[in-house]
């Protein structure tokens, strides 16, 4: 590659400085439609080449894998001045496939280490109001898809993920997740689930200091959606929260709240067989709990019949030994029930 | 001017709006096997859109970042020779991708209307080169495409051509455990590279390549090679081990069936056709070929392909006439072919049961037997179970969105009708009758349907031959289960 074009500096560092002038510009730039000049077209796409050449070092291409001290010396000038933040806020100003390289390239930088320290961790940590630009970018549908991606691969630093669950955006993924732009509210449940699932010790942290809103939202808007994908998305994501060893005081509290139970008893009876599979992964934790609340025993005991006749024929398309385990349990549990006095 | 286009282009996109009721339905155009394509008008842009209508219940949860991913992808797209997607939204428990419409529909389904024995080879070319284009820009945006065939690769009226069915369809029919067999042996197998039958991991450019290559010969004879033969692992070793590109041109020339082929064209697929991943080239090298110097235009295309050419929906309406109808409702074929394979197989013959209401009343006093129906609660009209546990045929208390336009709304009670219970006590004879008379119904349209594949195919007679031959030392179960295999290839390729 090097030396193709001699009239351009093409070591990694002078990309990088080129991309950072460029973008300097873009960003003052007015982006009034009446200004038709041709060195700003100019300077927009000499921006797109440079930045398809930076994501070729990080990425190589198909003849060539890529360097890692080429990695190290982009990664390296990258992060010494405020490019990424530029790069975020000219994003809109840029063509799609501009936008497809840049996107690329920050996510990239997320895993690069410079002298064994991931040191896009460290800027991140001292430019965290970027992570509003980018949790904002769902309600923007043509940034969505591109901040989205960038949001996701920052919140693998432990730091990032907690400023974000912490942060009032996280209110509004209970919403950003049942946008009618289903590539969108896709990417938005998958930055979601990964928000609470990635990180144990934080997201255990997060889920019991902020319990009871969380779980309010979580059952009335998501597990009790009209939305069919919302409910499968959520119920399964629950599952996978409560099942999780790190998250067991939040998994005792949770099964033992009646309303919570009523909830999941409805979701048994969906007529979606992989809604009902989910729901029942769930429901078996309020049924094996030992400790079992008088209520929930009453409301156990006085569906037991039905839930028996509901468990005799209920299993996944595919043999699962551990389902079939479960299930018995679960059935064993409730059949020796004994009522109580309330 | 770039950022300019991409203003346009966005302002053109969203109006698309991600409401099914701006959406009238006008013709079923496709099938597959959890995805239905339909002719649609959007009435606020007043234009013509294909939907495809995607069943998200046969996918597994695991898979549903695959379906995020491939959505992601399919809407970032850009490229004249891929198609993309307008939006993509859910309605009840389907996923609607709206597409433009490519009105001449796929070069499959060209060839088969008006060249059953390949089209020239200027065509070709041409279709080739566009193809290709729109290849190495998915290559160069990494992305593979895994199911390079003619069905999947569209042609508008004006002769432009679009590389189809990227992503969501491969990613939704592989997590559909029961489409899987179906899609790896009919959608994808004739089609499919050495290293890719051989192990799920190799994947990769290369193997689009070796598909691109079989798609030529595709283009070039009718059907792709070994697709008269009738699908059973000889075959799959066949194929993995000892189809060479040479052997196959000395026996397709014994056959005489396109002697004309040049030897660029030959050479070029030969490359493509490598056993070694290695040595295909790439995308981009590969357009570099003599092959595809001194195309000609996409008008070239209209004048030669699309003469007399019956509309896509004529076209999809002649195949399902003659598949003596029966699939006008949604789910219906699919659903009924389930049945009857679960009663055949002797397991789980009755639906699975739902639960038509809990008690959740404190008091645990109140009769076990009554259900409470707690105010407030969500319940659908759902009819109960009776006592005896006789499953009375459940109406789904699922209702979809936008029911009165869309055609999601029409599901299932074809399929529901065909409930049979056993083990019960209490089953009211009529309904059994009712019940068996339906499902005899079924059978005997299944009949007339397999008895249809039969005759087309045995216009050539190549399957009763070809069994005896192959069935012969295996005994007659793998000659039976060759047979139903073979049907279902039939069915999947006049779906495509």
């Amino acid at each position: 590659m090097k030396g193709l074009f001699k009239s351009k500096p093409k070591t990694p560092v002078d990309l990088v400085r080129q991309t950072r002038d460029l973008l300097i510009f873009v960003d003052s730039s007015n982006s009034s439609s009446s200004s038709k000049d041709s060195k700003r077209d100019e300077k927009f796409a000499t921006l797109s080449k440079v930045l398809r050449e930076l994501k070729q070092i990080l990425y190589g291409n198909s003849e060539a894998e890529p360097v890692a001290e080429a990695c190290a010396q982009l990664t390296q000038e990258f992060f010494k001045q405020n490019t990424l933040r530029l790069f975020i806020i000219c994003l809109p100003k840029l063509n799609l496939e501009a936008r497809k390289d840049a996107t690329q390239i920050v996510a990239n930088l997320q895993r690069q280490q410079v002298h064994s320290r991931l040191i896009a961790c460290d800027y991140l940590e001292k430019n965290i109001d970027l992570m509003d630009i980018l949790a904002s970018g769902y309600e923007n549908p043509d940034m969505a898809l591109h901040y989205g991606a960038m949001l996701r691969e920052c919140i693998r630093h432990q730091s990032v993920a907690r400023y974000v669950l912490e942060s009032q955006h996280m209110k509004k993924f209970f919403d950003f997740i049942q946008l009618p732009n289903f590539d969108i509210a896709a990417d938005a449940a998958a930055t979601f689930k990964e928000l609470l699932t990635r990180h144990k010790s934080t997201v255990a942290e997060f889920l019991s200091k902020n319990y009871d809103w969380f779980f309010a939202e979580y059952n009335s808007k998501l597990l009790e959606s009209p939305n069919y994908i919302t409910r499968r998305q959520a119920i399964k994501l629950l599952g996978d929260m409560l099942l999780d060893r790190s998250n067991s005081a939040v998994m005792t509290r949770y099964a033992s709240s009646v309303d919570n139970l009523r909830i999941l008893m409805n979701l048994l009876r969906e007529s979606s067989k992989s809604i009902q599979i989910e729901a029942f992964h769930v429901f078996k934790l309020f049924a094996a709990n030992q400790h079992k609340p008088a209520d929930i025993v009453s409301i156990l005991v006085a569906n037991r019949s039905k839930l028996l006749r509901l468990f005799a024929d209920f299993k996944p398309d595919k043999e699962d030994e551990q389902f079939e385990a479960d299930k018995a349990q679960v059935v064993r549990e409730i059949a020796g029930l004994e009522p109580r006095e309330t | 001017m770039a950022h300019q286009d991409v203003l346009n282009r966005e302002t053109k996109s969203s109006q698309y709006p991600h409401d099914p009721n701006s959406y009238e339905i006008l013709n079923e155009i496709g099938r597959g096997c959890s995805a239905i394509v339909y002719k649609a008008l959007c009435t606020t842009t007043c234009s013509v859109v294909a939907i495809k209508s995607i069943d998200l219940d046969r996918s597994k949860t695991d898979d549903f970042d695959n379906i995020r991913r491939e959505a992601k992808t399919m809407s970032l797209l850009s490229h004249p020779n891929v198609l993309k997607a307008h939006c993509s939204f859910t309605v009840g428990r389907r996923l609607w991708v709206v597409m433009p419409f490519m009105s001449a529909g796929s070069i499959q389904s060209i060839i088969a209307t008006s060249f059953p024995n390949g089209i020239s080879e200027s065509c070709i070319s041409i279709i080739l080169k566009e193809t290709l284009m729109g290849l190495c820009y998915l290559h160069d945006q990494g992305h593979l495409h895994r199911d390079i065939k003619a069905g999947n690769i569209l042609m508008d009226l004006n002769g432009s051509i679009k590389l189809a069915d990227f992503g969501v369809s491969a990613s939704i029919y592989e997590s559909s455990s029961r489409c899987l067999m179906l899609n790896e042996i009919t959608g994808t197998f004739y089609w499919m590279a050495p290293e890719v039958i051989h192990s799920y991991n190799g994947y990769s450019y290369k193997a689009d390549i070796w598909s691109f290559g079989i798609t030529a010969l595709e283009l070039a004879q009718g059907r792709p090679p070994l697709s008269h033969l009738p699908f059973s692992e000889s075959l799959v070793m066949k194929i993995t081990k000892g189809l060479r590109f040479s052997d196959y041109m000395k026996e397709e020339e014994k056959g005489n069936k396109n002697p004309k082929l040049s030897k660029y064209f030959k050479d070029m697929v030969g490359l493509c056709l490598d056993q070694d991943p290695l040595k295909r080239p790439s995308a981009t090298k590969l357009l570099k070929h003599y092959f595809f110097k001194n195309c000609k235009g996409c008008d070239f295309l209209v004048k030669n392909l699309l003469q007399g050419l019956p509309s896509v929906e004529l076209r999809f309406k002649e195949i399902k006439i003659q598949r003596v109808g029966s699939i006008s409702k949604e789910q219906t074929d699919d659903d009924s072919e389930e049945d009857i394979e679960e009663s055949f197989t002797g397991s789980n013959v009755k639906k699975h049961r739902r639960i038509s209401g809990w008690n959740f009343s404190l008091n645990a006093n109140c009769d076990l037997m009554d259900p409470v129906f707690p105010v407030g609660d969500t319940i659908k009209s759902s009819i109960l179970l009776d006592q005896g546990g006789n499953a009375s045929s459940e109406k789904e208390g699922y209702i979809d969105v936008g029911k009165a336009s869309s055609p999601s709304a029409v599901s299932s009670s074809g399929g529901e009708a065909v409930d049979i219970s056993f083990g019960s006590n209490g089953v009211d004879r009529e309904t059994v009758v009712r019940s068996l008379t339906t499902l005899k119904k079924s059978l005997d349209e299944q009949r007339d349907k397999v008895k249809f594949m039969l005759a087309m195919v045995g216009a050539e007679d190549t399957r009763g031959n070809d069994h005896n031959s192959h069935g012969g030392d295996n005994g007659s179960k793998e000659e039976h289960l060759m047979q139903s295999l073979f049907v279902k290839v039939c069915l999947l390729a006049i779906y495509n």
